[in-house]
């Protein structure tokens, strides 16, 4: 028996009366400690606060506010709940909500309005037993230990195999955390045999894709599509399969058909308006990155990339008939809105400012776009991070048509010191500069650094290790060489890590400190970084 | 769905109104309640009461359906099956129905014959067309409802049985009808088999679809209505 006298109770509803009904419900159960919220922002600020064992959380609470999906979100992310809390999403309607939802972060249950203090007790009660069954699993989970978690599922499984498939889920997710990829393919090609669920066509096109098996990846969507037509999450996956098939067009309308399901996602619009720009849908993407920018303003997903992006495609919809006035106030009112919220982060001032002196020499300005020209370039000399590349051949694309070259290439001239292994880069660099001190500045120290990866992969970690390093002293800031010279150390050195080691492992990290969070190599920067500062 | 903008498109604004009406009645209910715990016991217990608990909840099916049928129309009704137990989704589908069933003097029992304690079916749709039926059961019923689970061939066989005088002949000997919407002139019982049938198809494995059949006898001899999940 569920003793509500010793747990505590949550309720979020915008709606007063839904709140008085529920607690008074509670309160004839016996609970005694029963808080309200009125918004999902409350409620986070009061799961912050304090350890709930219910949370009773109202789907929709108000156009331009945090719904309950968003609250559940930022819950589980931002750990504010145990594993062992009682989630339960109210609904007035929950096929709406559950098309609205997003595959990774489920609800323990729906319970759906109307309902009264009997269907509220069982539902409380039941979903309390089974968090009792699944306790040892839930418990390894809020410690993030994922091989606890497998072990916790294998003991439950068993001691009572009936309830194998509730642990379906928990095996998955731990196996994918410890990048146990063939077992992890294996366990869900074993359910999709069995018993197809969304989640698991969604896990395994994602593996199969992040394996480099692309056309099996775009297959498994394939099948999840004609099984779950009416899912948001699987036209997500099957549009980055396509992506990485150079198939943008095919990719966008597939995103618009999950939009057309489900417009409230911020990462969602946004990747629409990103494909869209490359597809040359400019209307597309300006409808696409507004919504961004709106829905960003109650998400944790809000991005100042969506702002420079509505403010791009704005003017890319109107090239060549300068801007209306009410277009110029959108494009003002989303970039200062980037100015004021990136106060510290000079990349971004920058590329805001760029961008409003662009939009100034569509409008016929060019004597105010110079001015802030000017304040950019002042800016960019002190700056230390690093531009992502979109955003470096940007601003030199903007900086070459505001007449500031000199500018302009010591910009590609940094991006290639960066990126300049990738050929991509350097076809797009070529597209604005022929300038030879720029395209063959890292022509060796390229060639070098892949001769390193050759000597690593084959095994001779000394020699792979001297030529990363001379790459290295002729390119200090490109990431890929700084990545590998630490790497390749840190294997060499192994357990014994002496102070010298450690010492050109910091000042490898250093040259490239100014890496993007949005570059894909962050990741692999910041495990070495632990390991070498300890943070 | 109609994207010329010509006008009302008029199913859709009867789903955003439907979607308008469920949530008026949610919150009448849900205050009903309230007011209704707060009455003297002599009131509590009297028989409008009852009348008006059983028709929120058959007012409510019916929107459910509605939307249903909407969304079905439409091609928007999400399937997504899950792995339930099946002591608490009964217990939950009686739960709902508790004051109707005892204002009505219904005695309601339970029971499931299967192996496994779990069942794979999408939760929330199974429970709109169960909660139709039991409504339906209520209204016809004698004294005694029984909710049970069975197992044939891999299948779940999910049934609702009454005491009552049970479906008309006619209507059992031409449930196919019902169930592809061919005709509709009961009314809200046959487009709640319709619904049913809908819903039931949904759930499939192997290529074998889920299916539903009335027919009356069963434990408690009245009406007796089968879903059938693969």
């Amino acid at each position: 028996m569920l003793q509500y006298g010793q747990k505590s109770f949550l309720i979020v509803d915008d709606y007063s009366d839904f709140r008085t009904s529920t607690r008074s419900m509670l309160r004839e159960l016996g609970a005694r400690e029963v808080d309200t919220a009125d918004s999902g922002e409350q409620a986070l600020r009061m799961c912050a606060q304090k350890r709930y064992d219910f949370v009773l959380q109202d789907y929709h609470l108000g156009d331009g506010k945090k719904n309950g999906q968003q609250v559940l979100e930022d819950l589980i992310i931002d750990k504010l709940i145990s594993h062992e809390c009682v989630f339960v999403m109210v609904t007035a309607e929950s096929s709406q909500a559950i098309v609205l939802s997003a595959l990774e972060h489920e609800p323990d249950a729906y319970l759906t309005k109307p309902f009264n203090r009997v269907g509220l007790a069982q539902r409380l009660e039941k979903l309390t037993q089974r968090k009792t069954l699944l306790k040892p699993i839930l418990q390894a989970l809020d410690r993030s230990r994922p091989a606890e978690v497998l072990a916790a599922c294998a003991e439950l499984c068993r001691k009572d195999p009936r309830f194998a498939p509730l642990c379906l889920r928990y095996r998955a997710d731990a196996l994918r955390d410890l990048n146990r990829f063939d077992e992890l393919e294996k366990l869900l090609t074993a359910i999709l045999s069995s018993r197809p669920q969304p989640w698991a066509y969604a896990a395994l096109g994602s593996l199969l894709h992040k394996r480099g098996k692309v056309s099996q990846a775009q297959g498994v969507y394939d099948q999840a599509l004609k099984a779950f037509p009416i899912m948001p999450g699987l036209y997500d996956g099957m549009a980055q399969v396509l992506v990485a098939q150079g198939e943008s067009k095919r990719a966008q309308n597939m995103l618009e058909e999950a939009v057309r399901l489900s417009p409230l996602a911020v990462r969602r619009q946004s990747m629409l308006g990103k494909l869209a720009m490359e597809n040359g849908d400019f209307e597309g993407a300006t409808k696409a990155f507004r919504q961004a920018v709106n829905q960003g303003k109650s998400s944790r997903y809000k991005d100042p990339e969506c702002n420079l992006n509505l403010a791009q495609a704005l003017m890319s919809k109107n090239q060549g008939h300068g801007l209306d006035a009410r277009t110029r106030v959108e494009i003002n009112t989303v970039l200062s809105e980037v100015a004021k919220d990136n106060a510290d982060d000079q990349g971004l001032q920058v590329r805001a400012r760029m961008m409003k002196a662009a939009s100034l020499q569509q409008v016929g300005d060019p004597e105010t776009a110079g001015k802030l020209t000017e304040q950019a370039v002042q800016r960019l000399e002190k700056m230390e991070q690093f531009f992502s590349v979109d955003a470096a051949l940007t601003v030199a694309r903007q900086l070459q048509a505001l007449g500031q070259d000199g500018a302009a290439v010591s910009i590609l001239k940094g991006c290639v010191e960066t990126y300049g292994d990738d050929p991509k880069v350097m076809e797009s660099v070529s597209k604005l500069t022929d300038d030879p001190a720029v395209l063959n500045a890292v022509t060796q120290a390229v060639e070098l650094n892949r001769q390193g990866v050759r000597s690593y992969q084959g095994g001779d970690l000394k020699e792979a290790l001297d030529i990363f390093r001379r790459a290295l002293a002729m390119q200090p800031k490109n990431i890929s060489i700084s990545l590998n010279t630490t790497q390749a150390l840190l294997r060499i050195a192994g357990d014994k890590l002496s102070e010298e080691v450690m010492q050109e492992c910091r000042k490898s990290l250093n040259g490239v400190a100014g890496i993007p969070a949005s570059d894909n190599r962050y990741d692999r920067y910041r495990k070495l970084h632990i390991r070498v500062f300890g943070a | 769905m109609n994207h010329d903008n010509q006008g009302l498109d008029f199913s859709t604004v009867i789903a955003s109104t439907v979607h308008d009406m469920k949530n008026s009645l949610a919150a009448l209910t849900q205050a009903h309640g309230q007011w209704v715990s707060r009455m003297p016991p002599e009131l509590r217990s009297a028989s409008e009461q009852g009348v008006i608990e059983h028709e929120f909840s058959h007012l409510n099916s019916m929107l459910v359906q509605l939307l249903g049928l909407y969304k079905l129309g439409v091609n928007q009704l999400p399937v997504c099956p899950d792995y339930h137990e099946l002591d608490d989704f009964i217990e939950a589908q009686l739960a709902q129905h508790q004051e109707v069933l005892v204002q009505r003097d219904i005695l309601a029992t339970w029971r499931i014959d299967t192996d496994a304690p779990l069942g794979f079916f999408d939760r929330e749709l199974v429970a709109s067309v169960v909660a139709n039926v039991i409504d339906n059961a209520i209204r016809h019923a004698g004294h005694a409802l029984l909710l049970s689970i069975e197992e044939e061939d891999e299948q779940l066989i999910i049934c609702i049985n009454d005491d009552g005088p049970g479906y008309p002949k006619v209507m059992i000997e031409r449930q196919e009808e019902f169930v592809q919407g061919i005709d509709q002139s009961t009314g809200s019982t046959g487009l709640g088999l319709y619904f049913a049938a809908r819903i039931a198809a949904l759930h499939e494995r192997d290529g074998i679809r889920g299916r539903i059949e009335i027919s009356n006898g069963g434990t408690l001899g009245g009406g007796l209505f089968k879903l059938y999940l693969p």
